[in-house]
């Protein structure tokens, strides 16, 4: 029996180690495309239609179709809206991830995760439909506003980001070792001082990732927020005045612009905006992640 | 019964020569030689750490597995070199199997397990792989217990029964030697001696190399010995040789306690 | 465990001064804002399906579920809709699932540390932090634009599975990574080529938690929004029989009609259909949520013998 397959199994083998690596390097073919096609396009509007970098990424005069192409009320519209999602959603996130790390008993745990699942799958275009419909108008009662801005657009970015950031945060939690756990309180500490002073700053690098992660999702974030904004392409006076983010001016005037025009060219040049900004995440979790060793 | 063969009066079925293994920089195995002889069981000896495994598992080519890991030096099979560039380690591994401490069924059936190999290699007829399942299983001692659940999940099986199966599954594939790596140090006592009462029978057709970490196993059912110490392998005898006229004295230190 | 311990230690500390009774209330509030928190956000989630259920309940109807939409009078259903969902998914399962369990086998059991393998796992890491509207417009710019497909389903179809690649890649590498090496050594030992060893026992062990992914992605799949509206289309025919299987044609999903609905607000009864279209998005979540439990499970006790 010895040899009688050998050759058939080693030709298999062969093969398949090609057709596996082919459809690995799809994923270095892909974000390369991406990244060239969103950077020919998106820089046409500085090469093509001669506006002005400083313009574009300070000016905050924007009409599309009556040539303005000041971007920042769009800019800026998505920090704040992320900054609130990530003050709000991120510590709320680390410490529910503490609360299943730490504290929650196996049966509590097991009812509650389920919950965090659906919150995972909900799809964003129903959170703006939430949003909408449940918490614009209770803004509006609330602070007699019409309800839609950023206030609108924070809570719901800082709900959208919690699974991410509570189950990373969890994982990075229940990596760190027992006995770490065990020696601080065998000195006496409270779970409470175990918890702040020893287990998050263990997992201090995780916990950034978390954050860092977390960051990424609000800012790329569509529907929900295009919903919940009220899009008027101005850096608003508050919180509770309509604005706009640069993935709501997207989604709501790409289909307005005509193929070829500035105004498109704009529009590329802040997804092309966008998708720097991730890269840069990216980055900034690798240092992260290497600071740990 | 054997005392008055030496190893060099028996076939060599495999001999080592000037082996040396290294795990990055680590020099895990120091230029060991070794002739195993033919249809008997070679016991490897000696305190945890000492790389009996390691040389072990250079007697299969398991380390090309291994990042990281190289071997130097000549390992023969009935004379031809298994680590020539020419040599196909699949091959390899037909021909010398290997039983590991912790049973590993494939979570299939039990005859799937068994007859995994047979059909990687090629052999697809329905009746003929039952057949040699039950010579297998027949061989391993675990025939009458297996026969009428050969469909049911392996994992079903007690510790013991699942090291047979193992055992079974080598056997299927019909090697010439079997390697095993402390095959019962994972079993109670009682599947532990039904492991060396099978060691014994399949001595009669196969060449055994053991790793053992008990001294007592290995004068239970080892015909010859061979002792390492920190990578280097001191001393090679008949069993009884070696338990009671070592020649090396850190070879009697280990057999007197004087280290674990 | 070491929650026992604590709270003994925490015991012992009421024999001492001020200092610890102040320290053990901190314990206390401490505990109780994170059991606040964890309970807030599961309470969030049971308003937010309440709601839903309680408006749109009365809308998801049988009618509403299979008439197409109407383009300007009340009574309009979401059938197309649901359709176009469920023929986009199968097309970008069609192309995520193959490649991306050849990549994650490639990467868990072939690749050996490299940079080939480093440039493979920074690409889909890259890849996962696109925001989905970018990855719409790059399928705008690639499949409408360049191919001159105009919208269409494959498309969209195509611009989902790049979107998804990296997900599915994940989910097929901790599904191999979940396979105890033991198992590999058994296989190897017999002397088994990797690749029959990835066959044989690998994969058949993993296809429990694989298909749980699987399904998972699926459910994400199917409520994506930003990604298709520039790619596969925001309009339906009206009134005509729109089950088109033609992978060339415009296919409006329900998520994205979700949108549109909101946007155009042509219809008179447009707060209902939206209302209707967001519980039923909702409780395709939860279907598929719970199906890719199930059936995960059932397929690792059927294929391993054990759970």
């Amino acid at each position: 029996m010895v040899g009688a397959n050998v050759g058939k199994a080693h030709r298999d083998e062969r093969i398949a180690l090609v057709v596996l690596a082919t459809c690995s390097a799809i994923f270095v073919l892909a974000i390369a495309l991406i990244l060239i096609y969103l950077a020919w396009s998106g820089t046409k509007l500085f090469f093509a239609d001669h506006v002005s970098l400083f313009t574009f990424l300070f000016g905050s005069d924007w009409d599309g179709l009556a040539g303005k192409f000041g971007a920042a009320p769009f800019i800026v519209g998505s920090l704040v809206a992320t900054g609130f999602a990530i003050l709000v959603g991120g510590p709320l996130g680390v410490a529910i991830g503490v609360f299943f790390s730490e504290l929650a008993p196996p049966r509590v745990a097991a009812a509650f995760k389920p919950a965090i699942e659906v919150l995972v799958g909900i799809p964003s275009v129903v959170y703006g439909w939430l949003g909408l419909t449940l918490l614009v108008p209770l803004i509006g009662r609330i602070f007699h506003s019409g309800g839609d801005g950023l206030l609108a657009a924070g809570i719901v970015l800082s709900i959208m980001i919690l699974p991410t950031v509570i189950s990373l945060s969890e994982d990075a939690l229940k990596v760190v070792p027992t006995a770490l756990r065990e020696g601080s309180a065998a000195l006496g500490a409270t779970r409470w001082e175990t918890i702040s002073r020893v287990l998050i700053p263990s997992a201090s690098s995780g916990l950034a990732v978390a954050v860092i992660l977390g960051i990424a999702r609000a800012i790329g974030e569509t529907l929900a927020v295009q919903l919940v904004l009220g899009n008027a392409a101005v850096i608003p006076s508050s919180l509770l005045k309509p604005a706009a983010a640069l993935t709501s001016e997207i989604v709501m005037d790409m289909g307005d612009a005509p193929d070829g025009s500035p105004f498109q060219h704009a529009l590329f040049s802040m997804a092309f905006l966008l998708l720097l900004i991730a890269m840069a995440l990216i980055v900034l979790i690798r240092i992260a992640l290497r600071r740990r060793a | 019964m054997l005392e008055a063969q030496t190893a060099s009066s028996l076939d060599e079925k495999m001999k080592v020569e000037d082996l040396n293994v290294y795990y990055g920089a680590f020099h895990a195995i120091k230029g060991a030689n070794l002739a195993v002889p033919a249809r008997r069981v070679m016991a490897l000896i000696g305190p945890s750490g000492c790389g009996k495994s390691t040389f072990l598992r250079a007697l299969n080519r398991m380390h090309d597995l291994t990042p990281g890991a190289r071997v130097e030096g000549g390992v023969t099979l009935d004379g031809t070199d298994i680590y020539a560039s020419d040599v196909d380690p699949v091959t390899v591994r037909h021909r010398i199997g290997m039983v590991f401490q912790r049973p590993n069924p494939f979570p299939k059936s039990i005859y799937e397990n068994v007859v995994y190999g047979p059909k990687i290699h090629g052999e697809n007829n329905k009746s003929r792989l039952l057949e040699i399942a039950e010579r297998s299983l027949r061989a391993a001692a675990l025939w009458d217990e297996a026969k009428d659940r050969l469909h049911r999940s392996a994992l079903d099986l007690s510790g013991g029964q699942q090291q047979r199966l193992c055992i079974a599954r080598v056997l299927a594939v019909e090697p010439e030697v079997i390697l095993m790596d402390e095959p019962a140090s994972a079993l109670d006592p009682i599947a532990t001696s039904k492991i060396e009462d099978l060691i014994g029978e399949l001595k009669k057709q196969y060449t055994v190399v053991i790793v053992t970490h008990s001294m007592q196993q290995a004068a239970r059912i080892s015909d010859f010995t061979a002792f390492f110490l920190l990578g280097e392998l001191l001393e090679v005898g008949t069993t009884s040789d070696i338990f009671t006229r070592p020649k090396d004295q850190r070879t009697e230190d280990y057999i007197t306690g004087r280290y674990g | 465990m070491a929650r026992a311990i604590v709270a003994a230690t925490a015991a012992s500390a009421r024999l001492g001064s001020d200092r610890a009774r102040a320290r053990r209330i901190v314990d206390r509030i401490a505990t109780a804002l994170l059991w606040a928190s964890a309970s807030t956000v599961v309470g969030l989630l049971l308003i937010f399906v309440a709601y839903l259920f309680v408006k749109g309940a009365g809308v998801v109807t049988w009618h509403f579920l299979t008439a197409s939409p109407s383009a300007s009078e009340a009574g309009g259903g979401v059938g197309p809709l649901i359709f176009n969902s469920f023929y986009i998914l199968a097309l970008a399962l069609f192309f995520t699932v193959p490649i991306a369990l050849c990549a994650g086998m490639y990467l868990q059991e072939y690749a050996g540390p490299g940079r080939f393998r480093d440039l493979v796992q920074f690409s889909a890491e890259s890849l996962a932090t696109v925001p989905s509207i970018v990855m719409g417009l790059f399928g705008l710019l690639i499949f409408v634009q360049t191919f001159h497909w105009h919208f269409t389903a494959l498309g969209g179809a195509l611009t989902l599975t790049l979107l998804n690649l990296p997900a599915m890649m994940r989910v097929t590498q901790e599904a191999l990574a979940g396979v105890p090496d033991t198992l590999r050594e058994a296989s190897m030992g017999l002397g088994a080529t990797k690749w029959q060893t990835v066959l044989r026992v690998i994969l058949p062990s993993a296809i429990g938690q694989l298909t749980t992914g699987v399904v998972l992605v699926a459910g994400r799949i199917f409520g994506e929004t930003a990604a298709l509206i520039f790619t596969a289309g925001a309009s339906v025919s009206y009134g005509k029989s729109a089950y088109d299987f033609n992978p060339f044609h415009t296919a409006e999903t329900l998520a994205v009609g979700l949108y549109q609905t909101h946007r155009e607000a042509l219809v008179p009864d447009a707060d209902a259909i939206g209302n209707g279209s967001a519980l039923v998005l909702l409780v395709m979540v939860l279907a598929f949520n719970i199906i890719a439990r199930v059936v995960g499970r059932r397929l690792t006790i059927h294929f391993t013998g054990k759970a």
